[in-house]
């Protein structure tokens, strides 16, 4: 009888988010500087000529930015909640092992250096691959293979990569270069073009896909390494699998939206107030909540004033009213060892 | 047959570091109850650990159902043996039946979850324990006791031959160690299990009628019969001169009716 009940408000969850992805996405195209009305967008949708103005805003500004919304609140957010399970610390977030400040390291320096926006995805998407790959050598040079050596490494090397953006900041020219870093470090999804989709769509999708089919067994990798270990789980090809994947998809979203705080911290938590502690569940839920909050975020980036706020301002705000309200409905089930 | 085979066992946790474990040999035969006594830090815990495949660099040779533990792999070890810890990770959220179904990971693929099969198991196991009232509750809800009974059919759910229990009444009121006791030398009376376990008290193994190992500074100092081991003797060379031994006391101590008469 109680599972059954719980199974039923499993699915209205899943089926109220999957429902509010679908709008939010359908409004992300219509809502902006150049309304356009639902009618309008179905019509030219389903028509060969006309709308060309509206075709041209849906299909070349719109939609490629809305896709990289939806994809980068589901990496982040994943990303998010597979560390906090993994590292057993539900206040750690994507940036855990330095991924996103070596990121901002390389889109510093492309800007700096004067090179174009791909060279900044690039680089910005390759020095967080590198400062990850610095954060497991240096736990790596501790010989100790415990998570807390590794955590402290990705604090070491983080913290290494935020004195070298300091720096790069330093010399960068305070009226032009300056501005465009301080701007991408606040993420945008205001340069998001078609090509980046083509890029970002399949890294999320193969990622989404393996960790998936793993998910029940992300339960039992966040029992720590001894009990995963002699329940019969490799405790460190989970630990290194997971640290890959959320590498991929942290780095590859921050190439192209700059870094945005708060998300990968908070939907993870919001999620579980939701659906509980099991994987199995929380994953695809974190999936499909991440991209409706990233969605909903992006847009209100862009409605409230002419210029665009920075998306962190936005995450950090209506983060911070959502996570409020569910922890004051759910006050009473959250124990104190929680 | 011998089920566990320790051959000149030695382990330190720091190079050119104290011997926690001194050249130990031992073996335990097949469907026996071996308990590990010994004075805190004389190696129990390790020495459990070592059997346990969780810790690495060792030296000397360790032999599972007449394999050697360097050369099985995680997935085979845990199909051979099942290890309990003095109390589980698992967060207080999930419910016992979902606990219990992390027993059934190690035979399955990399991508597969349980299937109904595998939560007809873990009814079977509950029902065996006489826990399946505790299946739809979360682990934060039942009692110490009762997680440590939990924690040992998850072990039982693993199918393993060998369970390793480390220290499993600890942290448990004398009622609920006597259950835990109880339940150990069931299950290793009907269904053939080996146990090997870490305890405080000599009585437990008086009681579980074990094979004991005395444990002292990394060494084996007895071994043998429960009943041939634990005297004033043996008793006092672990723990000292003031040791005061009473059979009487012994078995007023553990006077809770058997767990299999509730």
């Amino acid at each position: 009888m109680l599972n059954k009940k719980k199974r039923l408000t499993m699915g209205v969850y899943f089926t109220l988010v999957s429902l509010t992805l679908v709008g939010v996405f359908i409004l992300a195209l219509i809502i902006g500087r150049y309304d356009i009305s639902i009618e309008t967008l179905f019509e030219m949708l389903f028509s060969q000529s006309g709308y060309e103005i509206e075709r041209s805003i849906v299909l070349n500004l719109r939609l490629p930015r809305t896709i990289i919304a939806a994809l980068t609140g589901l990496a982040l957010s994943v990303s998010g909640l597979l560390y906090q399970e993994t590292f057993q610390n539900k206040l750690v977030s994507p940036d855990l092992l330095g991924v996103s400040s070596g990121a901002g390291v390389g889109a510093a320096l492309s800007i700096v250096l004067g090179l174009s926006s791909v060279f900044v995805s690039f680089f910005a998407f390759g020095f967080g691959v590198l400062t990850v790959l610095a954060t497991m050598f240096v736990a790596k040079a501790f010989q100790n293979k415990s998570s807390m050596v590794l955590t402290l490494s990705g604090i070491i090397v983080g913290g290494c990569m935020g004195a070298v953006l300091s720096f790069i900041k330093y010399l960068a020219d305070a009226e032009t270069t300056l501005a465009s870093i301080t701007f991408w470090l606040m993420g945008s999804f205001e340069h998001s073009i078609i090509e980046n989709v083509y890029i970002l769509l399949p890294i999320v999708a193969v990622c989404s896909i393996t960790i998936l089919s793993i998910s029940w067994r992300i339960n039992i990798v966040a029992l720590g390494r001894e009990e995963a270990q002699t329940k019969g789980i490799n405790y460190r090809f989970y630990r290194t699998l997971i640290i890959i994947i959320a590498t991929l998809l942290t780095a590859s979203s921050v190439a192209f939206a700059g870094t945005i705080s708060w998300i990968g911290l908070v939907v993870p938590h919001i999620v579980r107030l939701m659906v509980g502690r099991d994987t199995k569940k929380t994953i695809p839920m974190c999936m499909l909540f991440g991209a409706t909050f990233m969605v909903i975020v992006d847009i209100l980036s862009r409605v409230f004033t002419a210029a665009e706020i920075p998306l962190s301002a936005v995450t950090g705000f209506f983060g911070t009213v959502i996570f409020v309200v569910l922890l004051f409905v759910r006050r009473n089930t959250i124990s104190e060892n929680d | 047959m011998k089920m566990i085979d320790v051959k000149n066992l030695t382990f330190q946790y720091q190079r050119k570091g104290k011997l926690v474990l001194d050249k130990l040999n031992f073996a335990c035969e097949k469907g026996t109850v071996n308990v590990l006594i010994g004075l805190n830090g004389s190696g129990k815990t390790t020495l459990i650990k070592t059997i346990a495949g969780l810790l690495e660099n060792y030296q000397g040779e360790v032999y599972i159902d007449g394999k050697s533990l360097k050369e099985l792999s995680i997935k085979q070890r845990a199909k051979i043996m099942a290890y309990v810890s003095q109390r589980s990770n698992a967060v207080d959220d999930f419910s016992v039946m979902d606990y219990l179904l992390f027993g059934t990971v190690n035979k399955m693929n990399f991508y597969q979850s349980p299937k109904e099969d595998d939560k007809n198991k873990v009814l079977d196991c509950a029902n065996q324990f006489r826990i399946e009232h505790l299946l739809d509750k979360k682990l934060g809800e039942i009692s110490g006791g009762e997680r440590q009974i939990v924690s040992i059919c998850g072990a039982i759910v693993q199918d393993a031959d060998l369970i390793i229990l480390d220290e499993p009444t600890s942290a448990l009121d004398i009622k609920n160690q006597h259950s835990v006791l109880s339940i150990i030398k069931i299950i290793a009376k009907e269904q053939g299990k080996t146990f090997i376990l870490s305890s405080h008290n000599p009585n437990h193994a008086l009681y579980l009628d074990s094979n004991v190992f005395l444990l002292k500074n990394g060494s084996i100092l007895a071994q043998g019969r429960a009943e041939d081991i634990i005297n004033v003797e043996t008793l006092k060379s672990v723990y000292g001169e003031d040791i005061c031994y009473s059979t009487e006391l012994a078995y007023r101590e553990i006077s809770f009716s058997d767990y299999e008469n509730k």
